[in-house]
């Protein structure tokens, strides 16, 4: 059993999600990846992950859907999620939308400052 | 006591012709040369009110005095029988307007008149609508002609006057659009033939020049139950709707436009991640010798690289800012022909692709091309929706018909249809759901294109139940944009 935090990369960009997968690694974690908000929410659950980054606009179930569960989810309610968002103007939707829940840990837009998202990751779940 | 004996033989006279008296369609009355009524009908009474006993102006007029000007009384002095027109007080009060043939009762072997007969009869609902129809006639907002056979204008409204100036005598091609000889698609010629009503939309030149758009309806004048002899032209100005319908289109191509432009945005956005992932996964493989990494890198490269390309090649058909290439063509034959190409590919997928035409479908002015895009688009969208559905036995279907002088397109399929968020985004973004296998163009373009037709694209959609594309083609645009395009061609040339 390896003692590495456990990162959930949900979107459905692939370039993306090999890109991030390949720099989490890099930087220490371990990762596991999701193409859609349903998949997501599955691997959320089973896997227990520490931190989970998650993508708004996917087909199939939206991250928007996605962070609803996550939130409603006793399992996994208190994983930190890091939005991370193809426009401003999907930001301020999801912001909208999501009036009544808490707020999730971060925003970023694409395309990603890796070296930002990274300390942001450790300012989270540390190294 | 000469008078009394008058009045009595009058009486008699009556009596003995009471009948006739009676049956008269009209109000009678017998007025001597003091206002005295001395006999009246029961035509009269049912309409003036009680008059045994009182003067005429009293149950005429319901005034105290006789009348400033009395016609009657004329007839006592000249003994020439008169019609007048009159406004009297009916009964309950009400004025009404009356035509009243007063004629002279001669004394017996004297030439002095004793007696006046008036008969009268109520004009007020004729007077009425004559005046009614007048004001409507010159005033109401539309230009209204009169032309004969030869297609010369007899009358023709205020209304008209103003805006097209002294017109009568003249042929009415001659005045609504300068021409020299009658106009194709003529819809009094048809009017003429046919005893029926048409309706066309034209333009023309005012009095000042300024361009006019209206439609125009054309109803026969019959005489009698032969010949149509006259036609009556009724056009409404809608120069000022075609305008707005103007900026509409153009407002609508501007937002296609500036929703392309955010597209295009977030498209590049991806493939520049894309690059940028393929670059650090290189330089990391490098510094860690690590073929794999650099292999992978070297892919996402590659990858990102093909969209860029397919991308720009699909952007610069897609930005071309111009007219659509429109000619007058079957819509059926668009359809035959997308099916004839998606048939087998259709098949293979175990999808069932029909086509349902309507040989009632006139030929509209399409731009093929931009057409077949937009049908291809939709059709492969349905077979993939098909393939990616849960459920099995699914089909796609392409309809044309005419809705309300609308050109309709239709294509259904019972796939994997859409969930809100995905139905909100199809035009928004340049979104897919097929990875990396499309742009998230295809819509878009659809779109485009229709709106450059001034269309629109209708979506209805079920997760798990299927989804539906219409396009809809007001005629009216068409042929509109059609004519804006053919006079761009000619300035061109």
């Amino acid at each position: 059993m390896s003692n590495k935090k456990k990162i959930l990369i949900v979107e459905d960009e692939p370039d993306l999600v090999e890109t991030l997968g390949v720099f989490f690694r890099e930087s220490g974690y371990e990762t596991i990846a999701a193409y859609d908000g349903h998949e997501g929410f599955i691997k959320a659950e089973k896997d227990e992950p520490d931190l989970i980054t998650l993508d708004i606009s996917m087909p199939g179930e939206s991250g928007v859907k996605m962070y609803r569960n996550l939130i409603n989810s006793g399992k996994t309610k208190n994983i930190p999620v890091i939005i991370i968002t193809a426009a401003p103007s999907e930001l301020k939707g999801f912001i909208k939308r999501m009036k009544s829940f808490p707020d999730p840990a971060g925003y970023f837009e694409k395309p990603v400052d890796r070296e930002e998202l990274l300390t942001k990751v450790k300012d989270l779940i540390g190294a | 006591m000469a008078k009394k004996k008058a009045d009595k033989q009058i009486f008699d006279a009556g009596r003995i012709h009471s009948e006739f008296f009676e049956m008269v369609p009209h109000m009678v009355a017998v007025v001597d040369r003091d206002y005295n009524i001395v006999a009246a009908n029961r035509n009269f009474e049912e309409f003036f009110g009680p008059w045994r006993n009182k003067k005429c102006y009293a149950v005429y007029k319901k005034q105290g005095g006789p009348c400033a000007d009395c016609p009657s009384f004329e007839i006592f002095k000249d003994g020439r029988r008169r019609v007048i027109d009159s406004v009297v007080v009916d009964k309950n009060g009400r004025p009404a307007h009356n035509v009243v043939r007063a004629v002279p009762v001669f004394n017996t072997g004297k030439k002095d008149v004793g007696y006046i007969i008036e008969m009268s009869s109520p004009v007020t609902d004729t007077s009425r609508l004559q005046q009614e129809v007048s004001i409507l006639f010159d005033r109401v907002p539309c230009y209204i002609t009169v032309i004969d056979s030869d297609y010369r204008i007899v009358r023709a409204n205020e209304k008209f006057r103003e805006s097209f100036g002294n017109v009568m005598g003249r042929h009415c091609y001659e005045v609504y659009k300068r021409r020299n000889k009658k106009c194709p698609n003529c819809p009094a010629s048809k009017t003429f033939k046919d005893g029926k009503i048409h309706e066309s939309e034209q333009s023309g030149i005012d009095k000042k020049g300024q361009d006019i758009n209206y439609i125009v309806s054309t109803s026969p004048l019959k005489r009698g139950g032969g010949d149509v002899a006259h036609v009556i032209e009724i056009s409404t100005d809608i120069t000022r709707l075609k305008a707005l319908e103007k900026d509409i289109i153009d407002a609508e191509r501007l937002a296609a436009v500036g929703q392309t432009v955010a597209g295009l945005a977030h498209s590049i956005k991806n493939i520049l991640m894309g690059l940028e992932g393929g670059k650090y996964m290189i330089s990391l493989g490098l510094k860690k010798d690590d073929r794999d990494l650099i292999d992978k890198g070297s892919e996402m490269l590659d990858r990102n690289f093909n969209k860029t390309t397919s991308l720009v090649r699909d952007f610069l058909s897609f930005s071309k800012g111009r007219l659509p290439q429109l000619e007058m063509i079957d819509p059926n034959r668009l359809v035959v022909e997308i099916v004839d190409l998606y048939k087998d590919i259709a098949r293979q997928s175990g999808i069932e692709l029909k086509q349902v035409l309507s040989p009632k479908v006139k030929k509209a002015p399409l731009d093929p091309d931009a057409i077949h895009t937009c049908l291809t688009n939709l059709v492969s969208n349905a077979i993939d929706a098909c393939q990616m559905a849960k459920q099995k036995g699914n089909e796609v279907i392409i309809t044309v018909r005419d809705d309300r002088n609308t050109l309709i397109f239709e294509v259904t399929d019972n796939g994997a249809g859409m969930d809100y968020d995905i139905k909100k985004k199809i035009f928004t973004t340049f979104f897919t759901t097929k990875g990396g296998k499309g742009t998230g163009l295809g819509l878009l373009t659809s779109r485009k294109l229709v709106q450059e037709h001034g269309g629109r694209i209708v979506v209805k959609s079920q997760k798990n139940r299927g989804s539906l594309f219409r396009l809809e083609f007001p005629r009216q645009r068409l042929n509109y944009i059609y004519k804006e395009g053919r006079k761009g061609g000619d300035e061109e040339k």
